[in-house]
């Protein structure tokens, strides 16, 4: 009694259980059926054979076209011994009077194995066209990547040798207010370069392996928003900001350094793309389990692109004169999805744009109890 | 106020960023001392006693954190630490081990000189003209013999926690507090894991103080290490 567990018969199981290997004893046993019941029924005399032998072929074929090597050998096999067995005198045995069948027997399987080779070969061109494609689809998303980086980095960076180059070569001649001008210049271009090798690193940080780094904390909302809104202050400069957040809004659980990076994108695509003087208004409120951030601006809105590609990396606004490669909103979704929440734009009521962060709110958030004035 | 006698030991390899720092600092009256390595830095403070130290944490030969034990081993120099940004555990790291305030690359020479001046203020002791018992800080103004803490000239009622962290705050007026260091002073070694408590205690305080809570001027958050008193603008 052969041993079920031995480790060589788990492997013919397993090969036996491949659905290839059903797949092609099913063929053969339907091609085997068909014949004896044509020769039962219409009287199958051996100049048939021919016909038998070409059905049996497209089992093997069938087989080898659809499933791997070893069922489709698996069938150029069985479907001789089948024919054998079947149809060639003597019947039910494997034995055979007439020698000539062997030529037969021999040129059904080497012909299957044939087929089977020619098959494989179809599979594996196949698969490497599918990989060829995926990688000319990277490359050409790398290629984008760079020459966006490479405009956009080399865009400040000649505004800055321009000043610095002027201010060396001409520093007898320019004026105090020329001065003044060309050095304000290196320092914003230089902040713009700052921010956008921040995204950058910040996308191919997302982007490799996807594992994201958080170190969550619970958190007050408002203490991130008023960072975010405390690093943009010069930037802001006079306009106005309204601010309006819900009494006591519950703690969150979050990543305080990447969260208040997604209002910090959010308030400076606000700032870019609306006019100087127009408000920004931020709001937070919390109902139903999600804390919902609102920052909302008057600019031109969103224009015939539709909300949503924005978050596509790469997708900027409609709008001319407007730096950045358009990672921050690609990188706001990433950060919002690594948190379990959710950002999504709309058009705003009377012009502008708003942009709206959720956040699961947890159930039994801490509470600290800030005591009474003394 | 005079910075003609101060040295400062800069202890980084880019050298354009040494160059940078030599004509900044020289041109404001600092003595630069420089040292190009972890090795020879730890040599320079031991054979030229700086004023203050200016520390790369990515040196290539060594950990700046671990210069910053070394050093703190035998003196309380003040010691500044420049980092890139996101790495924002780094600066925590060097700070808790012992340093008193980052900077964080790219940085303008307007925070250098700034965070600078507060080290060294509060290295030499010097504070302002007022007795210890009163601290005056642009619109803040702490008398602690009385308790009585005035914002813009008007009367400020603080819980006693929030005047705890005033005072820590004031103490270290200008410099970067941790939330570990702030938490650990303030409620004690045993709080250490608890940094929201700091946070909500600290947009209670901000409600109070501030003129524009929501867009803090005196007491600003520095994201990923803690807090910082804003004494001057930068």
């Amino acid at each position: 009694m052969p041993n079920l567990a031995s480790p060589k018969l788990q492997d013919a199981a397993h090969i036996w259980r491949s659905s290839g290997v059903v797949a092609a004893t099913a063929l053969v046993c339907a091609v085997t059926g068909s014949g004896m019941f044509a020769r039962s029924v219409f009287g199958l005399s051996v100049t048939s054979l021919p016909d038998l032998v070409a059905l049996y072929m497209l089992a093997i074929v069938a087989t080898a076209l659809r499933y791997g090597r070893t069922a489709s050998v698996l069938a150029a096999a069985f479907s001789v011994a089948a024919y054998d067995f079947v149809f060639v005198p003597p019947y039910w045995t494997l034995a055979v009077t007439d020698a000539r069948h062997m030529v037969t027997f021999v040129t059904m399987f080497v012909v299957g194995l044939v087929i089977n080779e020619l098959a494989a070969r179809l599979r594996q061109r196949e698969q490497e066209a599918r990989v060829a494609l995926l990688q000319a689809r990277t490359e050409e998303m790398r290629s984008t990547l760079l020459s966006t980086v490479s405009h956009d980095l080399r865009t400040p960076l000649a505004a800055i040798t321009g000043a610095a180059t002027t201010l060396r070569h001409d520093r007898a001649h320019l004026s105090e207010t020329q001065r003044a001008d060309l050095l304000e210049a290196v320092c914003e271009e230089s902040e713009r370069m700052e921010r956008l090798i921040s995204n950058l690193l910040e996308m191919t940080r997302l982007e490799a392996g996807g594992a994201l780094d958080i170190h969550a904390e619970w958190v007050p909302v408002e203490e991130l928003l008023s960072s975010a809104l405390g690093r943009l202050d010069g930037r802001i400069g006079p306009r106005d900001v309204k601010v309006e957040l819900q009494e006591r809004l519950p703690l969150v659980y979050v990543d305080p350094v990447l969260m208040e990076q997604v209002f910090m994108n959010l308030l400076d695509n606000a700032l870019k793309f609306s006019p100087a003087g127009t408000e920004l208004r931020v709001a937070a409120q919390a109902s139903e389990g999600t804390l919902v951030v609102q920052i909302c601006d008057r600019g031109p809105g969103f224009g015939r692109v539709s909300p949503h590609v924005l978050f596509e990396k790469f997708v900027r606004g409609e709008h001319r004169g407007v730096s950045g490669a358009g990672l921050g909103l690609a990188i706001c979704k990433a950060l919002m999805e690594a948190h379990h929440g959710s950002i999504r734009a709309q058009a705003r009521e009377g012009g502008g744009a708003v942009f709206e962060v959720s956040l699961p709110l947890a159930s039994n958030p801490p509470h600290v109890s800030v005591g009474e004035a003394s | 106020m005079s910075s003609l006698q101060s040295s400062i030991l800069v202890v980084e390899d880019e050298p354009q960023m040494r160059r940078f720092l030599r004509a900044s600092l020289g041109s404001r009256g600092y003595r630069v001392l420089e040292a190009e390595s972890v090795l020879i830095g730890l040599q320079m403070v031991t054979s030229h006693s700086p004023d203050l130290v200016l520390m790369d944490l990515g040196l290539p030969d060594g950990d700046g954190i671990s210069l910053t034990k070394r050093i703190r081993e035998w003196t309380q120099v003040p010691i500044i630490v420049i980092s890139a940004r996101g790495r924002e555990a780094d600066k925590v790291v060097a700070l808790d081990a012992g340093a008193d305030d980052y900077l964080t690359k790219p940085f303008g020479v307007d925070e250098l000189l700034a965070r600078i001046r507060v080290a060294l203020r509060h290295a030499s002791g010097q504070r302002s003209a007022y007795p210890e018992e009163q601290i005056h800080l642009g619109e803040l103004s702490l008398d602690l013999a009385r308790r009585e803490v005035r914002a813009r000239g008007e009367n400020v009622r603080l819980t006693p926690i929030e005047y705890k962290l005033l005072v820590l705050l004031a103490r270290h007026a200008g410099r970067v507090l941790t939330h570990r260091q702030i938490l650990k002073e303030v409620w004690g070694p045993s709080y250490e894991a608890q940094p929201h408590y700091v946070r909500v205690h600290m947009a209670e305080l901000r409600k109070k103080i501030e003129q524009n809570p929501a867009r803090p001027r005196i007491v600003v958050t520095e994201p990923g290490v803690g807090y910082r008193l804003q004494t001057e603008c930068p």
